[in-house]
């Protein structure tokens, strides 16, 4: 009996011991296994570069949207890459999404050499010394573009929305990101329930609320939207109906790299200065009415902001529209069961008659660069300078080499989500309404990148409490008010901006603003 | 003199050669920490960025933070909620099981109450988010069921509900380890206690109240202490389930400090908070060591 008791406690141990032994090199839980070829730390360790990349949404193995086979495309491409330079392998690696892992790989100096990050959050830290600005590259011919083709002479050239990614450059003027492709907002809608109520897509901002009432009165949730869209693109795009119209008195920096793009994009100085003047504070109209809009069309969402499944009340003709973006198209127009007609429109303009501070301009966009690829301090590791930076040359050609059209093609289009930013490269059919979309001008500002991630966390928060009657109109614009006043205080003094060069710009836009209306008081 | 200590020391080798491993590691992953974190509090220092000496500035400024007042209400109502049910409602069932005539039955009760803590936390967190609290959870089934669709709620998301939702997250807070320790109190009072008192006419709730409770005070203390600890430094339930939302209506100081720590990268702001908690943490050990009477107090006062 003692000895049957020894046996079960010892299998016991010996099963948890199995059970938590480490994975070895080359075991299937690699992520590169989950596409076709296993990573291999030993294979590695025998080339000279070992290039980490986390891509994505192209991340080899995975299936975006759950629909359609696991992507192979960048392990084709890496492997083509890996034949041309036998001493470098290419590993792909998933990251979290969460800002938090960022931070600590960055500062460990452990994160991915190429790592897909939205660029603005990189803007942020570019004073850390965690990113490699790319200019030197971009301004030179690309290796691997024949004579007389886009690349040969810059390799900026071969970028088809060439503005757009140079409106991507940093505050200080350097570009820390490659945009790979591009991504725009869209609202999905059941073309077979807007027939079956008589509704087409609306030319105004007074159609689009009357055709979200008539689809609440047919017992459907109008409009589909997660919280953090409505704090990023739709303060964006609200903000941008109501400012732009005074944006030729207010716009006090011209940047000489990001304007043919940005055209007139406040930046965080400008923020910062433009509060001092009462903007963006409870004596401004127009910040007033921005919540006052948004706090209206709320009605029309779904009851929880933050945790329902939009895609499935969609898919299930529950929801009758869905603002999202070109990365939905994949699951709607590869999924077989979907059993209804979509169609995709832009949100209207609001026209004077609905707000006196907007004038019906056309929306803005706030989509744009979808992959960011940036080089992260890990790609300067041999030497931890970029000058003389062996391994930071190789992680460049590997960047070089996927923007050549036939790569770019067969990683970007392998997907249904995203438009190719590769001149040469086509879009799918079913994407072309986002290209037509990113010809509109960009936003007048981003409210979730322009501060630190503190302002933002706490505008999110408030704002869920406002939309969902949690606070009050007062009590939540005090909150925005205090919640700027500090990221205000904190931006002046880490980012050293200089109010001097900034207030001589205000005087000399005097005359602009005398004409305008509904400025806060002594702003003109 | 200092021959004898060295003699002692040398006789005594084995015993801190043993000890050393722990003693390096607790110094290296918990008294390094905490000096590195009080000195950091000095600092506003960014995770890669300059450092700079403010002082007592961040703690100045926490005292002014947006989730102050609310962060230590919140950790206030938790705190007093998770020591009412988590020391008393185990105490009633450890006296239950122990009151079992069958010592097979007892072993088998004990086995059952302390099963689920095999179970990791963050399912058992997962399990109240989508399972009971969603929105086609258990709580607001039943409640349609019942023909009270107007009092189901977005548990978790509601502004009136959420503090109570996560509250009540274990009911019915029959933890395991706590009715161990009280049932390892109660098995530790001579079973000679028990006959004076029935000796004495005492039974029922007298005897309970008269014996049980003043004779287990200490696993009390203990329960109180561990309880308060793990409430003020325990963030996850609110970082998994609700992120200290909506607004801040479930923010606790503990998550309040690992999002400046890791999120808004304001590292000598978070060691402030850190330091705040210890603070709190240690004062209320002491009261509870000073004030608090323990079992043995007690029988030394009789």
């Amino acid at each position: 009996m003692v000895k049957v008791k020894h046996i079960v406690l010892v299998t016991i141990l010996a099963v948890g011991a199995w059970a938590l032994w480490p994975p070895q090199a080359g075991d299937d839980s690699s992520i590169r296994l989950g596409a076709r070829r296993p990573h291999s730390e030993a294979g590695a360790a025998r080339r000279k570069h070992h290039i980490r990349m986390a891509p994505g949404l192209y991340l080899p193995g995975t299936m975006p949207g759950n629909v359609g086979k696991p992507l192979t495309g960048l392990l084709d491409v890496a492997e083509k890459f890996e034949a041309l330079y036998p001493d470098t392998y290419i590993e792909f690696v998933g990251t979290p999404a969460v800002r938090e892992w960022l931070v600590t790989q960055l500062s460990a100096g452990l994160a991915p050499d190429i790592l897909n990050v939205n660029v603005e959050d990189v803007w942020q830290d570019v004073h850390k010394g965690w990113y490699v600005a790319l200019d030197e590259y971009l301004d030179r011919p690309s290796p691997f573009v024949k004579a007389g083709e886009p690349g040969s002479k810059q390799w900026w050239d071969v970028f088809k929305y060439e503005a757009i990614t140079r409106g991507k450059a940093a505050p200080d003027g350097k570009s820390y990101c490659i945009s790979y492709d591009m991504v725009e907002t869209g609202i999905f809608y059941n073309k077979d329930i807007f027939e079956k109520l008589g509704l087409g897509p609306p030319k105004d901002w007074v159609e689009f609320l009357d055709i979200q009432a008539r689809l609440r009165d047919a017992g459907y949730v109008p409009l589909l939207v997660p919280l953090w869209g409505v704090s990023d693109w739709g303060v964006d795009l609200v903000f941008d109906q109501l400012y732009y119209p005074i944006l030729e008195g207010i716009d006090l920096v011209k940047d000489p790299v990001r304007e043919p793009y940005l055209q007139g994009y406040l930046d965080w100085d400008e923020i910062c200065f433009l509060y001092g003047k009462g903007f963006f504070t409870r004596r401004d109209p127009r910040w007033v009415e921005l919540w006052r809009i948004l706090k209206d069309w709320r009605r029309f969402w779904n009851k929880d902001l933050s945790t329902a499944d939009m895609m499935r009340l969609f898919v299930t003709q529950k929801g009758a529209m869905f603002w999202s973006a070109s990365w939905t198209v994949q699951q709607l127009a590869r999924d077989p069961d979907i059993p209804f007609r979509w169609g995709v429109f832009y949100p209207p303009p609001i026209p004077a008659s609905f707000s006196p501070y907007a004038d019906g301009h056309d929306m803005c966009v706030i989509g744009g660069s979808a992959m960011q690829f940036v080089v992260t301090n890990t790609a300067i590791s041999d030497t931890g300078d970029a000058a003389t930076s062996d391994r930071l040359k190789r992680v460049m050609a590997f960047l070089q080499f996927l923007t050549l059209p036939e790569n770019a093609d067969r990683v970007v289009n392998e997907v249904l989500s995203m438009l190719p930013n590769v001149k040469g490269v086509e879009p799918h059919p079913e994407l072309r309404p986002f290209d037509e979309f990113l010809k509109r001008p960009y936003t007048t500002t981003k409210w979730s990148y322009t501060f630190d991630m503190r302002f933002n966390e706490v505008l999110i928060r408030m704002m869920d409490l406002y939309l969902n009657g949690g606070i009050g109109d007062e009590e939540y614009l005090a909150w925005t008010e205090r919640n700027l006043a500090f990221a205000v205080q904190t931006t002046a003094r880490r980012k050293k901006v200089d109010f001097d060069a900034l207030q001589r710009t205000w005087d000399a836009l005097a005359p602009a603003r005398r004409t305008m209306k509904g400025l806060p008081d002594g702003a003109k | 003199m200092a021959r004898s200590r060295l003699q002692a020391v040398a006789r005594n080798l084995g015993c801190y050669v043993l000890l050393s491993p722990t003693f390096i590691l607790l110094a290296v992953f918990c008294f390094v920490p905490f000096v590195w974190a009080f000195t950091t509090s000095f600092y506003d220092y960014e995770i890669g960025g300059e450092s700079a000496f403010v002082g007592l500035a961040n703690y100045g400024e926490y005292l002014q933070d947006p989730t102050f007042w609310a962060s230590f209400w919140n950790l206030l109502f938790l705190t007093v909620f998770s020591v009412v049910v988590g020391v008393v409602l185990p105490f009633g069932v450890a006296k239950l099981i122990f009151s079992l005539s069958s010592e097979r039955a007892r072993y088998v009760y004990r086995i059952i109450f302390l099963v689920p803590i095999v179970v990791p936390g963050v399912a058992v967190l997962m399990i109240w988010g989508g399972l009971v609290y969603g929105d086609n959870g258990l709580v607001n089934e039943v409640l349609r069921l019942a023909g009270l669709e107007g009092m189901t709620y977005g548990w978790l998301s509601d502004p009136n509900t959420v503090l109570w939702a996560v509250a009540f997250i274990g009911f019915p807070f029959a933890s395991g380890i706590n009715i161990l320790i009280y049932y390892a109190g109660l098995a530790g009072i001579p079973e000679s206690v028990h006959e004076a008192a029935e000796l004495d006419g005492a039974s029922g709730l007298r005897k309970f109240f008269a014996i049980d409770v003043p004779l287990v005070l200490s696993q009390v203390k203990l329960l109180v202490i561990l309880t308060v600890i793990g409430v003020v430094q325990g963030f996850q339930g609110m970082f998994i389930l609700t992120r200290g939302g909506p607004g801040f209506r479930s923010m606790v100081p503990g998550l309040w400090m690992y999002f400046n720590a890791f999120s808004f990268q304001r590292m000598g702001y978070a060691c402030a908070i850190g330091v705040v908690l210890f603070l709190i943490i240690l004062v209320l050990t002491v009261l509870n060591l000073r004030y608090f009477k323990s079992s043995e107090d007690v029988q030394a006062a009789a």
